[in-house]
């Protein structure tokens, strides 16, 4: 009963807040576009549509905000007062305050916010806007309608003068309490719920089919499905193995062969499943970067420079962890970007740039990574400056700073405590640096690199996994135990000689094309114990890429490819220990993922000391 | 009484409001409650379907309210459901325009289930198929 109750308003919560997301860079585009009928009717009706639900539930301060803005939509929809600057910022301001009424409603925690300055924002606003005459016109108009209206009730009994809202409001706020008693309970999930990814497409079919075609289903049940498949690709693995094992011992038995070929159906359907329940779990990534155009605009206005934003890939799908966890760090990128990137009008025009400054916004698939590009036109990262800070700072010696390379220096920039202007403003200061992104984009399994260039700009690549589920997984074997690492960080894999290794100030090195890089040994950095006969005259070497740091790691062994379901080990935190999972191979043995970009700031960091 | 056993299309296209206004009609005794989220949607529905009364919002992103109700009025197997239309206090003034198109009434938002089973009984008065027995 109550919680009927509680269902509906979980759900209206979640509706009121994607109805939000969707028109919120709605209003960015009303800027640049100027009027735009389609857009405003599209704003008119999403706080129309709140306003309503609102008002069954009683939620009067969202009717009271809600409704106000939508008096101030409606009357520039009809042309009767413009869109002003002024009359934008209060609109954004009240779907600030819409999005934080909301936000105290799903967490239940029965704070009332003060709404009565807004809606005095609100009024004078729309007064402000609205010129004496064109308010004198109005009135007329409406008193006709008025009048008309009368008279047509008069004429259709059944139609009588609406009633004042105001008590029904009351009336509905305490039926709250009574009318769920009387409805039949209706068994939902409301803990967390994911639009599927073909929103729009399914709604584009089901004008045409009338069919709804979509369903809501809690994550937790795909994730189980999830799970579930990622046993089912384990399994698929150990058959696999059995069976090229048997074919091997007995070919040409026709029962071996049977089962070569159903063995091989399997691995398809198995395939296709994996993808399948992975596109479930996916989400077009417009649900991140839909903020980024009014963020692009405050910030703009506030720091009093003139920027275009350019978004493109917005419908590229990701999965929902990347949704969730790669909004903060592009937030910082973007911020950085306006902030220390790009520059004021007047410098951009003396250095023969365009007066307005340029953000391109691009996310697009490439094999199986996802890449994230924030791109803009700014001044570029300078290196000479990043050194000092980083010195000052007791980050790097000056020493160290001498033999670093430019990569290693732009690096320098996501190191924690690190910034590179003398006075932070209110955008970057926040306490949080670039360091988040890098250790959010490491929680992904992705990595992020920096390509700039003095006064032609920056751009920050951010490459992430498709899926955090399955790992392609290069398999390597250190003592006796079997390890896996991550497959899109192995650049290549070569054997050398052993006298190829050198030794320069304490540090191995290889030299590989022409190029120095250190080298480590893996038996040392897992601390295990090197059983391989150290008569051999040769070792592996798996050439690694993090980010933009490359190095070489020598193993006893390489075995293989594999994909690999990634299974969390409960209890261990693998930022603390460089695990990043367990596996179970085609053998049924449990092998370790080693997490590299864990393993590689501990390499770097030691050797920066 | 009403006909409690009679087909209610309900037409939003805010699923919330879609469950509120069931919520309602099912507290007044009515069972049979089907939904549409736009006008183009209903009027699929109401050709297939044999719905004795239609409950519908006016503004929905995808033919809206006024339109599905004219489009009602000028099938000639449809145009005598009875239909009431969901306004909000924004829309008053257009109201008029429902009552040219020929709506049986309207209910403005937020309303409660008394002043829902009122508007049904207006519109029962006018016509009896909506009247339990009628």
């Amino acid at each position: 009963m109550a919680d009927e109750m509680d269902e509906i308003i979980n759900e209206f919560v979640t509706e009121a807040e994607e109805t939000l997301e969707r028109i919120d860079p709605l209003f960015i585009e009303l800027e640049t576009k100027g009027y735009n009928k389609d857009l405003l009717n599209e704003i008119f009706r999403g706080m129309h549509t709140l306003k309503g639900a609102a008002g069954f539930l009683g939620f009067q301060p969202i009717v009271d905000v809600a409704h106000r803005s939508e008096s101030i939509m409606k009357k520039v929809r009809d042309g009767e007062i413009q869109m002003t600057t002024p009359l934008m910022d209060v609109i954004l301001k009240s779907v600030d305050a819409l999005r934080l009424l909301i936000s105290h409603i799903r967490v239940k925690d029965g704070v009332e916010e003060d709404v009565s300055a807004l809606l005095k924002e609100q009024d004078s606003a729309l007064e402000n806007a609205t010129t004496g005459q064109a308010a004198e016109k109005e009135k007329i108009a409406e008193a006709a309608l008025a009048a008309e209206v009368k008279e047509d009730a008069s004429k259709e009994a059944a139609i009588e003068k609406p009633a004042p809202v105001e008590p029904k409001v009351e009336a509905a706020e305490s039926e709250k309490t009574h009318a769920p008693e009387h409805a039949a309970a209706q068994q939902k999930p409301h803990v967390q719920t994911i639009t599927p990814p073909a929103d729009d497409t399914a709604q584009q079919a089901s004008k045409e089919k009338d069919v709804v075609a979509n369903l809501r289903v809690d994550v937790s049940r795909i994730d189980k499905v999830m799970d579930l498949a990622g046993e089912i690709v384990l399994a698929r693995n150990r058959l696999l193995n059995i069976a090229s094992r048997l074919d091997v011992v007995h070919s040409g038995d026709p029962l071996v062969e049977n089962l070569s070929e159903t063995t091989a159906f399997l691995d398809r359907v198995t395939s296709d499943l994996q993808l399948a329940v992975m596109k479930m779990r996916m989400q077009p990534i417009q649900k991140v970067f839909g903020k980024f155009p009014r963020m692009v605009r405050d910030l703009a206005r506030n720091l009093g420079k003139d920027i275009d934003l350019e978004i493109f890939g917005e419908d590229t799908e990701v999965d929902k962890s990347v949704i969730e966890n790669i909004g903060d760090p592009l937030v910082h990128i973007i911020r950085n970007s306006i902030d220390h990137g790009l520059e004021f009008s007047d410098e951009r025009v003396a250095k023969g740039k365009p007066p307005k400054g340029r953000i391109v916004i691009s996310a697009f698939q490439k094999g199986t990574l996802i890449v994230i590009e924030v791109v803009d036109d700014g001044k570029g990262i300078d290196l000479e400056v990043v050194k000092r800070k980083a010195i000052n700072r007791g980050l790097i010696t000056e020493e160290e700073s001498l033999k670093m390379s430019e990569d290693a220096i732009v690096n320098l920039i996501f190191l924690p405590g690190f910034s590179t202007k003398e006075v932070s403003t209110e955008l970057s200061g926040r306490g949080v640096g670039m360091d988040v992104v890098k250790t959010n984009v490491a929680k992904l399994n992705g990595y992020v690199e920096v390509i700039t260039k003095k006064d032609v700009g920056s751009t920050f690549r951010i490459s992430l996994p498709l899926t955090l589920a399955i790992l392609q997984a290069m398999m390597i074997k250190v003592g006796k135990e079997v390890y896996a690492v991550p497959q899109s960080m192995v650049e290549e894999t070569i054997r050398i000689k052993k006298e190829e290794i050198k030794d320069i100030a304490g540090q191995k090195v290889l030299t590989i094309r022409d190029r120095v890089l250190p080298m480590y040994d893996m038996a040392t950095v897992l601390g295990v114990k090197n059983v391989v006969d150290e008569g051999r005259d040769f070792t592996y070497i798996l050439v690694m890429v993090v980010g933009d740091r490359r190095f070489c790691i020598s193993v006893d062994e390489l075995i293989g490819q594999e994909e690999v379901v990634i299974k969390t080990i409960n209890g261990i935190d693998s930022d603390e220990c460089g695990i990043l999972g367990a596996t179970i191979t085609g053998d049924g043995t449990v092998v370790l993922i080693i997490d590299l970009a864990v393993m590689a700031r501990g390499l770097f960091a030691g050797s920066s000391k | 009484m009403f006909d409690l056993k009679l087909k209610v299309l309900v037409v939003d296209d805010f699923p919330t409001m879609r469950r509120i206004v069931k919520n309602l009609l099912k507290q007044l005794g009515f069972e049979n409650i089907d939904e549409a989220e736009d006008g183009n949607m209903a009027l699929n529905k109401m050709k297939s379907g044999n719905y004795g009364l239609v409950v519908s919002d006016w503004n929905m992103s995808n033919m809206e309210g006024i339109e599905l109700l004219r489009s009602v009025r000028a099938d000639d197997t449809l145009k005598e459901t009875p239909f009431l239309m969901v306004t909000a206090e924004a829309e008053k003034e257009k109201v008029i325009e429902a009552i040219k198109a020929g709506v049986d009434n309207y209910i403005v938002k937020p309303f409660t289930a008394e002043i829902l089973k009122e508007k049904l009984e207006k519109i029962a008065d006018k016509r009896p198929s909506l009247k339990a027995g009628g």
